[in-house]
Parts: C-alpha cells; structure tokens; sequence
C-alpha cells in the first residue's frame, strides 16, 4: 500500500523539538554552504568597498576611460592643479628637487644661449664703435633713429635665424615657434597655415610627386628654408644668405623631434602643449653668424697704435736718455777722485754704490744733486779708505798743516816743501806733522821764516830807507855834518845785514844818487852816480856777508818818494829792492 | 585661464562660389591677410581663439577659394581638417550641389570629421531658393545645420561655438 503523501515540511509549522532537530539536521547536511551563504550574505548587507579592490582596476579603468573620450582628463584637471598647489604650499624644497633635474639644464642652456647672444651683441657693437665705419654708423643710427646696435646688425650681418617654426605636416598647425632675441612673432598660426597652404600649392601647381616639396622661399634678404619630415615641417625664417651647413642644423633638428615626438606627431588632435618641449631642439637653429672685419683693424686702433708707438718712442728716447745721464753719473762718480766704486746694484727704483770714499773726497749725493737726479735713488754704501794720489796727498797736508796764506806749499813728487814765513809755532808745527803725512817721502821747511822774523826785517829796512846823505851844489863829496848820517847808515846796514843772514836772504840794497835839476843831463847824470858811489864808499861793504849794495846815479830826481821820503835834490838815498831768496817772495 | 593656444583645430570653410564664406569670416574674425590670396593660391587663413566648455581654443580657419568653373578647390588645403563649415546660398539652388561635390571631396580627403551645414544670406530669406527638403542629405549627416546672415551676423558666431565644441568633444 501507498503512503499517502506527505505536505511540504513548513518550519514555522514545527514544534520547538522538530525545530531543533531541523536546524541540527541541516548543519549537519549544509554546514560548509550555510557558513558561506551567511558569509556571502553578510559582505553583500555590509558591503564596503576595499581599497585592495580598486587598487586592482584603477590603472586599467583609468586607461580605458581615457581611450573612450577625454572626460576623465577634465575632470581630473583641476583636482590635479589643487593638489600640486597644495603640494607646493606645503613642501616646496619636494617640488624643487623633483623639477630641479629638468630644469636645471634647461635654465643653464637658456642663461648660457642669452648670455651667448648678449656677449655677441657686446661684441659686435664694440668691435665697431670704435672704428671709422662705426662713426658713420653711429650717424646713421642718429639719422634713422635706429639704435646703434640695430645698425651694427644690419650692416655686418651675414645671417640670422630670427624665426623657427615647427607645423604639424597634415594640419598645418603651429606646434611651437621660437624667435630670436629682439625679433616679435606675429600670427604664427596664421603664417603657419599659410606656409603649408603654399607649399600644397606649389606642390599641386609644379611637383609631379607627393614627395616633392617647397625647399625655400625668398623675399628681399628674407629666406624661408623649409625642411619635411613625416609628421612635421620645420621652416626657418633666416635674414641674410645662410650656409649650407644650416640646412644639416635644420634637418637634424627635425630628425631629433621625429625621434620623440614621432608617436605624438601621428596622433595629434589639436593640443599642442605636448610640443613645449621642442623649445630647446628649435633654439638650435636660432643660430646667427656676422661679418669678420676682414678690412683690416679699425682706423682708431691705428691712431692708437700710432700712439702707442709714439709714446714708445719719447719713452724709449727718454729713458735712452736717462741711461745715459745715468751712464754719465756713474762714470763721473767712478772719475770723482777719492772715490772708488765697486759695483752698483739695481734695487727697485734705487741703486746701490759699493765702494771705498776718501773723507776728502766730495759727496757723493752731492754729484747727484748736480746731475739732477734725487738722493732717494741711489744709496751709497761707501767704506772709507785713504787715497795716495798726489792731488790727496796734497788736500791732506793743507788740511792737516793749515799753511797760513804767506806759507806755500811745493811740490815735487812725493817731496814737500814750504816756503815763504809764518809765526814761528806754526813752523815748529808743520816739522812735527809734515814728515807724518800720508803719501810723502820727504818734507822740509827750510824756505820758511818766522813771521817775527820777517817784521823785524821789515822794521830795519824801512828805517835804513829814510836814511839820506844831502850834498852840496855841484858837489859830490860827502860834507863832515854828513859824515854823521853815513854812520847811522852803516848801523843801519848791518842790522839790516844781520837779519837777512837770520832769514837767509840777499837782498840787493841800492844807493840811489840824485841831482838838482841845474846843469846838463849827462852832467846830472855823472854827479849823481859819482855822489852815490862815495856814500857807497864811505860804508863797509866787506862787511856785509848778506846785502848786495849798488851805487846807482839816477840824474835829475824826479817827484817820487821811496821809504816815504821825497827823493830828488842833491841827495843819496836807499832802497832796500826785492830780497834775493825764496822768503820774501810774495806770498800766496 | 589655460592658453588660448593649446589646442588649435583646423577648420575649413567650404562652399560654391560666393556663397558669402569669406563674409562669414570676415564676421568671426579680423583679418590678418589680404584677400588676394584667395585668387593667387586659393585659400586665405585666418584664426579665432574661441572659449568652450571654459577650454580655451584656437580655430585656424582655411577660407578656400569657392570652387566654380574657373578654380577647382586644392584638396590638400583639405587635408588635416579637424572639420568644417560647409556653405550654401540660399539664394542660389545651385550651390548645393557644389555643396554635395564638395563633401564629397571633404569626405575623401578628411574622412568622417564633423561638419557644420550653413545655409547662408538669411537676410534675404524671401529670395531663398532653397529649402530644408533640398539639403535634408547634407543636414543629416552634418553635425550642425545654421541659417546665417554675413550681413547681419545672424547665427555667425553661433555656427563657429557650435562647430567648435563638437570638433573639441568629438
């Protein structure tokens, strides 16, 4: 018999022990599930998404999205620019040090192209304001109102890259331009267009290829140099006539952004941000080269030379000149007697004189003050020494002997002698000293005489000089009251005797006879030597071991006086001439 | 502000001859270049920096000679073109179909790239001798379909924002 069919089994239907044992039922049968569903179940209530998660598709959601359209850069941008301003407010040095590696050498190139250019311009500029050309170009910027520099430029130019442009070959959009310093674009994009639409057009009108393409086009000293690459064209606005090897620079330049950009090149849409980088490649070409003065040196550096080569020579006719003077000082300081030189050493502005001075000799600085120069340029160093040369031998003996000025000093080689008188000390004196003196072999005073000597001399003869004998009228015969004088004279004569032979001299003692003026001349002349001869008679010649005594007639006298006396008349009278020897000579 | 100058879209004007696209230029933007370019090599360009959706762009728009019977419009001043705005007169029927020779040679040598279809000289609206049921195949496909007026600068400016912003979304 069949089992009547049993109802589905309702849980809420059971009794509490059904229940239990249902419930251990399926934990016995579904205890894994269970655990999971509830798992399952519990995530799915409580889900909260995982970073691990997202981490997991974030790049490839990120990548796909942007593919899709450009939504997602939209929006990302200003969330990105707030967190790199925030970035930067709170740790500029991050910022710094990560940009620090791209801009440094972007910095260094850019000061080193700007400093390149500015020194060339300094050059330029200076190079030519100092020459003939440069003054007509001065006026000429003065007339144009241009400034110099521009003019400079213009005039030596040889050529210039002012402009670069780099178009996206299939748009003819602008993808970067640079310009040189002072040159302002204009339009760019415009021209960028326009350079691309011409050169389809040259291409549609005249090439036979797709290849074929505008190289260059050229307006007054404009050229515009065009350069294809496959994404790109690079066109060079140049003033002036390039050189081929430009043309390489360009090419290069373009080859290297092909290099890059090759990828961005063919998918371009429109944003040309990811071209600044060309900046630094497109610099390259702004490349410049100006005329080397081949003419030669500028007119003022001529004038300066000219100068210069003046100044040289008044310097070195000058300072010819003052070796001379020099070479003259040295050898009139070597000549100077008493001075010997050894050497001279040059020190600075100042030399040096080794040597010996006799202290006789002159100063040195004294020579210099002479020849003009400055005792601050030259020091002398001279040691003391005695010279023997005559010339020293005799300052040494005026100085040591200090001859009075009626003593002369005589030389004869290396013998002195002096003559003439001086006080009787001296003499004594100049017997010790003489014989001591540097430089001689022999020394005497025998020509001296004591000055007491000598005025005692001198007292005796001017007493016998006033001594006359008067004679009668016609006569010449000595008269008895004469008798008288004629021995005073004699006394007289032999003091006077006596002192010569003290002083060893020999004077020559002469008895003058005179007349009156009566009578013929021969006659005046007879009695008159007739009247000095008797007086000379009437004396004791022989006795006279010094005097040489005369008898003189002398005719009518004349108005003379001779020992002060009036002679003339009918007289004898004496006179006492130059003494024979060297004493009374006359001194110096 | 972003730089006017990031994004630049090539935008050509296309149309039969004197259908007034130099005018409508002339009404966007002040011109830079003579117009004689227009007879020497076909094409005059001009550039309007434009802001849409607060981006910044610059349309560098290629006046193309107006092709008639005497000067065939260069298709490589076509190529490149982010879009364009093609021109009829509406006071001359035969413009559209230079106007439908024109997209063609626009389709061959741009591809698909959205177009804005400008029916031009809405000032003179009661000589027009078209109508919508003659440019329906040329409208379907354009992105934009404008009556403008070069004279008075009806829809002019709109023509250019619009076509913008579909060649800056696009």
């Amino acid at each position: 018999m069949a089992s009547p069919s049993r109802p589905p089994l309702d849980p809420s239907r059971l009794s509490v022990k059904e229940t239990k044992g249902f419930s251990h039922l399926r934990q016995l049968l579904l205890a894994p599930e269970q655990s999971e569903l509830e798992r399952l179940k519990n995530r799915l209530d409580h889900y909260i998404l995982e970073p691990s998660d997202v981490g997991r598709v974030l790049p490839d959601a990120i990548r796909l999205r942007a593919q899709q359209d450009s939504r997602l850069l939209s929006s990302m941008i200003p969330i990105t620019q707030e967190a790199l301003s925030l970035s930067i407010k709170q740790s500029p040095q991050l910022i710094s040090d990560s940009i620090a590696p791209i801009l440094g050498p972007a910095i260094r190139k850019a000061i080193t192209r700007a400093m390149r250019g500015m020194v060339q311009s300094l050059n330029q500029t200076l190079e030519y304001s100092m020459s003939w050309k440069g003054l007509q170009w001065r006026w000429e910027a003065f007339r144009t109102g241009k400034s110099f520099a521009e003019v400079v430029l213009l005039h030596t130019l040889r050529f210039r890259v002012e402009q670069v442009f780099l178009i996206h070959k299939k748009t003819g959009i602008l993808l970067n331009h640079v310009v040189a310093d002072g040159i302002s674009g204009q339009g760019e994009e415009v021209i960028s267009g326009m350079l691309t639409a011409i050169q389809d057009f040259v291409r549609d009108s005249f090439g036979q290829k797709q290849d074929d393409s505008l190289e260059s086009l050229r307006i007054g000293d404009l050229t515009v140099w065009i350069e294809q690459g496959s994404g790109a064209i690079l066109a060079g606005v140049i003033r002036g006539a390039p050189p081929t090897e430009l043309r390489e620079v360009f090419q290069e330049t373009l080859e290297t952004i092909h290099a890059q950009f090759s990828e961005l090149l063919q998918t371009f849409k429109g944003d040309v941000t990811s071209f600044e980088e060309t900046c630094l490649p497109l610099e390259d070409c702004l490349q410049a080269q100006f005329e080397k003065k081949s003419k030669g040196l500028p007119f003022f550096f001529w004038v300066l030379i000219g100068l210069l080569l003046l100044g040289l020579g008044v310097w070195a006719v000058q300072a010819r000149s003052n070796q001379q003077q020099w070479t003259q000082l040295l050898e009139r300081i070597s000549q100077e007697p008493g001075l010997v030189v050894t050497s001279v050493e040059e020190q600075g502005s100042e030399s040096i004189f080794y040597g010996l001075r006799d202290p006789l000799a002159r100063n040195p600085e004294q020579i210099l003050l002479e020849a003009g120069y400055s005792p601050k340029q030259a020091v002398f160093r001279l040691k003391p020494f005695m010279d023997l040369t005559p010339e020293f031998v005799q300052r040494r003996a005026h100085r040591v002997l200090q001859p009075p000025n009626s003593a002369d000093l005589r030389w004869e080689t290396t013998h002195l002698s002096v003559v003439g008188h001086a006080p009787r000390a001296w003499i004594t004196k100049a017997n010790l000293l003489g014989p001591l003196l540097p430089g001689l072999m022999s020394f005497d005073t025998n020509g001296m005489a004591g000055t007491e000597d000598m005025e005692r001399f001198d007292t005796l003869r001017a007493r016998l000089e006033k001594l006359s004998v008067n004679f009668l009228v016609g006569g010449s015969a000595l008269t008895v009251g004469e008798k008288t004088i004629i021995s005073k004279i004699s006394e007289a004569f032999e003091s006077l005797d006596k002192q010569a032979l003290l002083l060893g001299l020999n004077p020559q003692v002469q008895v003058l006879g005179f007349t009156d003026s009566r009578g013929t001349r021969d006659a005046n002349l007879e009695l008159s030597t007739a009247r000095a001869e008797n007086v000379v008679d009437a004396l004791p010649i022989n006795s006279f071991r010094a005097l040489k005594i005369e008898a003189i007639g002398k005719g009518v006298s004349i108005s003379a006086e001779i020992g002060g006396l009036p002679i003339g008349g009918r007289r004898a009278v004496i006179r006492v001439v130059r003494p024979q020897g060297n004493l009374l000579e006359s001194p110096k | 502000m972003s730089d006017p100058r990031a994004i630049q879209k090539k935008v050509c004007m296309l149309g039969g001859f004197s259908v007034g696209k130099t005018s409508l230029v002339k009404r966007f933007v002040t011109g830079q270049f003579s117009e004689k370019y227009h007879t020497t090599i076909g094409v005059k360009i001009d550039q309007k920096s434009l802001c849409v959706d607060a981006t910044e762009m610059l349309l560098v728009l290629w006046d193309v000679y107006g092709e008639d019977d005497f000067q065939k419009v260069r298709a490589s001043y076509l190529q490149g073109s982010a879009g364009y705005l093609l021109v009829i007169d509406g006071t001359r029927e035969d413009t559209l179909e230079v106007a439908h020779q024109l997209r063609a040679l626009a389709i061959q040598s741009m591809g698909p790239v959205p177009y804005a279809l400008v029916i031009n000289k809405s000032d003179l609206r009661e000589a027009w001798q078209v109508d919508p049921e003659m440019y329906k195949d040329l409208a379907s496909n354009a992105c934009l379909v404008l009556e403008t007026s070069a004279k008075t600068g009806e829809g002019v400016e709109l023509a250019f924002a619009e076509l913008a912003k579909q060649l800056l979304n696009g």
